[in-house]
């Protein structure tokens, strides 16, 4: 029996509430309250014309759109297979994929990003494997540079990626594939024409919701990024922690907000067509 | 130092705004107090904090908070602890705001104030050490010679590898390295040039592998050989060489800063705080904690307790006396949002 709106909405309402006092109203209090010290509103679009056309920030804004952009394609390349992998699994494998996945987030950003650190340093194990074998003859320069930096966001992000993609593999009715071969199509025709088309909106969503996660990225880039590798939220990081300037942290703020809720508007509507064609 | 951890800084407006106050039952017998935490909290507690409680009967409670937690309190009305006990820098940010107290000179009865460091002792905050940052490397990548000025340093020709320096994050970047490694005079390094700074380290630059921005990625990078020359804070790199790493530092041209203490004027327990503060700044207490720290004591009478191979160690003895700069916090204040802007701009490009 479908619940009730009533009941939904009282089911709802501790977390609601939760979210709301937490998490909207620090949020509004923080750029109210710095915006507020600015002055006026002419005096707000002032500083924000300042700050936000500044080098700094618009060259932050394009690193980040641009890394982001780099890890999301990364992520689906090398994610696409793997759900596919996972959606074909049954038994035993398919939980020993599946752990492979889920149980490295069982620790800490911090401690994986660690971890990549041990491998990837100029001594680290990659090297000194490359350098055994002859490989190289230089340490290869993995971290501390955007290679560092996308090598950790992607490794991150990747089970967003493949738990969305799942979920729309899993959903494509087997019936239809057999139908397209019984009818004579090669297994290539079957994937191109039946089964990518049937996992797109899947992919749009994984897209959207790992370039919308990347865009907020901080401790990944922060440890193993160069000097150049400075992403938006680092910048507000910057603004709030070392000059304490927070109506400029909160106007940055308004920007990455923005770009996400538009982002997310995108990905409420394209997983609600998905929904719809279930 | 503010070597604060990365990750809870995300989490601090909220933290601040929205944790219940800290406060328990006990209240009048407790004083709260800001440090950098980790083992500096163990080697407080043993040296002062405990011995404070046997003394007075008050305890002491170690909390972590970054500078903006607590501008944050301040602003919120809702200072939940007593004593900050940080960099001089960010102790000025919080005076110039108005959100401390004067230290109670005239009320001490454990300390002298005459024994302590004039440089350090100030109306509204009393520096409880000495840091420097000095000038290391690696003994394997430098065998024989080995840089011994900032203009070494930069001499990438004769003193090849990869190289780090402090990251704007730390608070400064080392822009008083770069001007001396450009030839300016040490006692003409303030008011600095931050264009001829960052045009010394631009050239600088390719050999820098990493900017660090907290002492624990500092001294991962030298001991991992990720870099064989940087700079770096004394105590950071001493604690690596105690335990065999092939590194070694000079003590020319290094900086001296200066961890300190204040008090808010709206803090619960300003009365236990100005005790405390009191407290720690004796000779033997100092010389105690200092000796652990491997950073220098600020009261003068502190020095017939150290050994003088204790004293060779610190920032302060003889070894250090004769070549460092006291960093001047009040031109880094003053001109905090001009350096951060002329940074990102720099480093982003």
């Amino acid at each position: 029996m479908p619940l009730s709106r009533l009941t939904a909405w009282l089911l709802l309402a501790p977390t609601l509430l939760l979210l709301v006092l937490v998490f909207l109203v620090p949020i509004g209090w923080f750029i109210g309250g710095s915006l507020a010290e600015l002055g006026t509103l002419s005096e707000i679009w002032e500083e924000a014309d300042a700050v936000l056309f500044s080098g700094a920030v618009g060259g932050a804004i394009l690193n980040t759109n641009w890394i982001a952009a780099l890890v999301t394609l990364l992520v689906l390349l090398i994610g696409y297979p793997m759900s596919y992998a996972l959606s074909r699994a049954k038994g035993l494998v398919f939980t020993a994929i599946l752990l492979c996945i889920v149980l490295p987030y069982f620790t800490s950003t911090i401690v994986r990003t660690y971890a990549w650190m041990v491998l990837l340093g100029r001594n680290g194990l990659i090297n000194q494997i490359l350098l055994g074998i002859g490989l190289i003859n230089e340490p290869l320069q993995l971290m501390y540079n955007r290679t560092g930096v996308i090598i950790g966001m992607t490794y991150v992000l990747l089970p967003y990626m493949v738990l969305t993609l799942y979920a729309a593999m899993k959903a494509v009715d087997q019936r239809l594939l057999q139908a397209a071969e019984g009818m004579g199509a090669s297994p290539a025709t079957v994937f191109l024409k039946v089964f990518m088309p049937l996992t797109l909106h899947g992919v749009i969503a994984g897209v959207l919701i790992t370039f919308i996660l990347a865009l907020g990225f901080f401790v990944t880039p922060a440890l193993m990024g160069g000097p150049g590798d400075i992403m938006i939220a680092m910048l507000i990081e910057r603004e709030v922690e070392l000059t304490y300037n927070w109506p400029t942290a909160a106007l940055m703020t308004i920007v990455l907000l923005t770009v996400t809720l538009i982002l997310y508007a995108f990905y409420a509507r394209i997983s609600d067509q998905g929904e719809a064609r279930r | 130092m503010t070597d604060t951890m990365i990750l809870p800084r995300r989490l601090l407006l909220g933290a601040a705004l929205a944790t219940p106050a800290l406060r328990g039952a006990k209240a009048a017998g407790e004083v709260i107090v800001r440090t950098p935490g980790g083992v500096y909290d163990d080697i407080m507690r043993q040296h002062v904090y405990d011995p404070f409680t046997r003394e007075t009967g008050i305890t002491v409670r170690p909390v972590a908070a970054t500078g903006a937690k607590l501008i944050a309190m301040f602003r919120a009305n809702n200072v939940e602890l007593d004593l900050i006990d940080t960099g001089d820098k960010q102790l000025l940010a919080l005076e110039n705001m108005g959100a401390l107290a004067p230290i109670a000179y005239d009320q001490w009865r454990w300390s002298k104030p005459e024994d302590i460091e004039p440089e350090v002792k100030k109306t509204y905050q009393c520096g409880n050490f000495t840091y420097a940052t000095v000038l290391a490397y690696s003994k394997t990548a430098f065998p024989n010679a080995h840089p011994n000025s900032w203009a070494e340093f930069w001499d990438a020709g004769r003193f090849p590898g990869p190289r780090m320096l402090a990251d704007a994050a730390t608070g400064s970047p080392n822009f008083e390295f770069a001007l001396l490694a450009d030839g300016v005079p040490k006692d003409q390094i303030y008011p600095i040039d931050i264009d001829r700074a960052l045009r010394a380290m631009t050239r600088i630059r390719p050999q820098i592998r990493r900017f660090w921005d907290t002492g624990a990625l500092s001294a991962q990078m030298m001991s991992d050989q990720e870099v064989v020359l940087g700079s770096i804070w004394n105590g950071r790199l001493q604690t690596l060489i105690d335990r065999n790493a092939p590194l070694a530092y000079t003590w020319n041209e290094h900086m001296i800063q200066v961890q300190a203490l204040g008090v808010f004027k709206d803090a619960r327990n300003k009365e236990g705080a100005q005790r405390l503060a009191d407290f720690m700044m004796q000779p033997n207490v100092q010389a105690a904690y200092a000796k652990q720290l491997i950073y220098g004591p600020t009261n003068k009478q502190a020095q017939q307790f150290l050994t003088a191979e204790e004293k060779a160690r610190m920032p302060g003895g003889e070894n250090s006396q004769r070549s460092g700069f006291y960093q001047n916090i009040n031109w880094w204040e003053d001109n905090r949002d001009r350096v951060n802007r002329a940074w990102s701009r720099w480093v982003l490009r």
